[in-house]
């Protein structure tokens, strides 16, 4: 059984069809990843398994149980965490405490809370002199560590990463993408990206997402070998790197 | 000399009042985005509660007090349920109304239980005041100046010290994110619409036995408060009792060496100035940090 099972997935936002009837799976420990150009519906998907936006109909299974319609409070504390497009740190507290918070959905004292976070800082060392900063002062390389770090604290059994590479420079974008494999070794990951190649680069699985659909699936190199949606979704260099 | 000195003590107690009102502005714009115009009516409830309580049924001074907090409570939980709740996810335009419609209820229940006369209510302590050298301490002024810097103290600790404190500002920083952790947003605004109330009510009690007891005495301390927070910079918890003491010190001086019958006029003269020269307020720029 996946650890995740979407079926028919449709939502709507007033009249417009953001999601129509998307079928995805994620298995426990894979680091899948969702590709396609902007408005196709990437963020959406995720924001309905988070619980932040309200399917219309269909399935969206975690652990065998349906938790389509549940408010976010709930779904967190049944160990999705979701890291929203824009990081969405607190900008006026600090990056601690930012991190703290994200075991909100659990129950521990705050001493203990504050030694996890602590012991966060080992995963993200770059953040670490950052620690007493405000959330407003970070850069977006550094915004992004703070907002993945505090979404571990909630010991999720399954990240939603939403474009963790957007507007960061190639470096940082490499040091995200050396903490996401990092996670995998603990945590199934459904990331999100626009960036098709290092997308891929760490997915056990991708799927390519158009205007609400899925219309395609597979392993990276059965994506990378699939000439005109290499073309059309992958980046026009896709053979040369394939 | 000695008359400054004791219309600074003046000035700074009634300020403090204009600061614990302001605070419970701010708490709620910042927890909702919503001025919440009934926050003065908090204060005139809370006074009135003290009235039934120790005047009408005579019980003790202390339990009247603490019976009355109590009711301020449970009026933030219903103002909250019935109020803000229903309209949550509206624009700011009808929660506002809705404020304004709750204020006129409060107001007028009032008035048809107690009619249009004004009621006294004793100080807290029997002893009128002390001598201290050129000063006259007033105990009551002494009392409102204690509690609010007790307060000012403990809303610090609150919400830079403990966890609880720490969810509400992230609640009012970003709603959709502390959701996605797992805070209860819903239970932080709830905290935050009963912590308001009490400030306010507290506030409408320490008051009281300095004016009178009356259906005005809400709006009259909400319109400085409400000036006060935008002297300080409107959303800023230290901005709000900067600007309700500077206020309360304002306006008692332009009464003393001005004019009298427009003691209120200058606290409003003050909010005219900064709106013209300084809109963002004492503590405006700190503003950009909730951007």
């Amino acid at each position: 059984m996946p650890l995740l099972e979407i079926r028919n997935l449709v939502v709507r936002y007033g009249e417009i069809e953001a999601l129509r009837g998307v079928t995805i799976a994620v298995e426990a420990g894979q680091v899948v990843t969702l590709l396609g150009a902007n408005g196709a519906g990437k963020s959406t998907t995720l924001r309905a398994i988070s619980g932040l936006a309200k399917p219309t109909s269909g399935e969206i299974l975690f652990d065998g149980e349906s938790i389509a319609g549940l408010g976010p409070e709930s779904i967190v504390r049944l160990g999705i965490s979701h890291v929203p497009e824009g990081r969405r740190v607190f900008p006026g507290l600090t990056v601690k405490e930012n991190i703290m918070l994200g075991a909100s959905n659990r129950k521990a004292s705050s001493a203990q809370i504050s030694r996890e976070a602590d012991a966060m800082f080992d995963l993200f060392p770059d953040i670490r002199a950052f620690a007493d900063a405000l959330g407003w002062t970070l850069s977006g390389g550094q915004l992004q560590m703070v907002a993945v770090a505090r979404a571990l604290m909630a010991k999720p059994r399954l990240l939603l990463l939403d474009e963790p590479s957007l507007g960061l420079a190639p470096v940082i974008v490499q040091a995200v993408f050396r903490i996401i494999s990092q996670i995998r070794k603990d945590t199934t990951v459904l990331l999100v990206e626009q960036n098709a190649r290092m997308g891929l680069s760490v997915a056990d699985h991708g799927f390519v997402l158009e205007t609400g659909r899925i219309v395609l699936g597979g392993k990276p190199d059965e994506l990378w070998g699939n000439e005109a949606i290499a073309a059309a979704y992958l980046g026009g260099h896709a053979k040369a790197s394939a | 000399m000695d008359l400054v000195l004791q219309l600074l003590f003046t000035g700074i107690g009634i300020g403090a009042v204009y600061a614990l009102v302001a605070l419970g502005f701010v708490l709620i714009f910042r927890a909702t985005n919503v001025v919440n115009f009934a926050q003065g009516e908090f204060s005139m409830v809370a006074a009135y509660l003290m009235v039934v309580f120790s005047v009408d049924l005579g019980w003790p001074y202390w339990l009247s007090f603490l019976l009355a907090l109590g009711g301020m409570a449970l009026l933030g939980v219903i103002f909250n349920l019935g109020v803000y709740y229903p309209l949550r996810h509206r624009t700011f335009l009808p929660v506002i109304i809705a404020t304004i419609g709750a204020s006129i209820l409060l107001a007028n229940s009032v008035l048809a239980i107690y009619g249009p006369q004004p009621q006294v209510l004793q100080g807290w302590f029997d002893t009128p005041g002390i001598q201290l050298g050129p000063v006259y301490l007033d105990s009551q002024y002494l009392l409102i100046i204690a509690v609010t810097i007790a307060l000012v103290f403990f809303n610090y600790w609150f919400f830079e010290k403990t966890l609880l404190g720490k969810k509400l500002q992230a609640t009012s920083q970003d709603k959709e994110m502390a959701s996605l952790l797992g805070i209860s947003v819903s239970t932080m605004i709830m905290i935050t619409f009963i912590y308001s109330a009490v400030l306010g009510g507290l506030a409408g009690i320490l008051v009281a036995p300095v004016l009178f007891v009356s259906i005005q005495m809400g709006s009259t301390i909400a319109l400085k408060a409400f000036a006060a927070t935008i002297i300080g910079g409107f959303g800023d918890v230290a901005g709000a009792i900067i600007g309700g003491l500077a206020l309360g010190v304002i306006e008692t001086f332009g009464a003393a060496y001005i004019s009298v019958p427009y003691k209120d006029g200058f606290a409003f003269l003050v909010l005219v100035a900064f709106l013209i020269f300084r809109p963002q307020g004492i503590f405006g720029e700190r503003v950009a940090e909730k951007a």
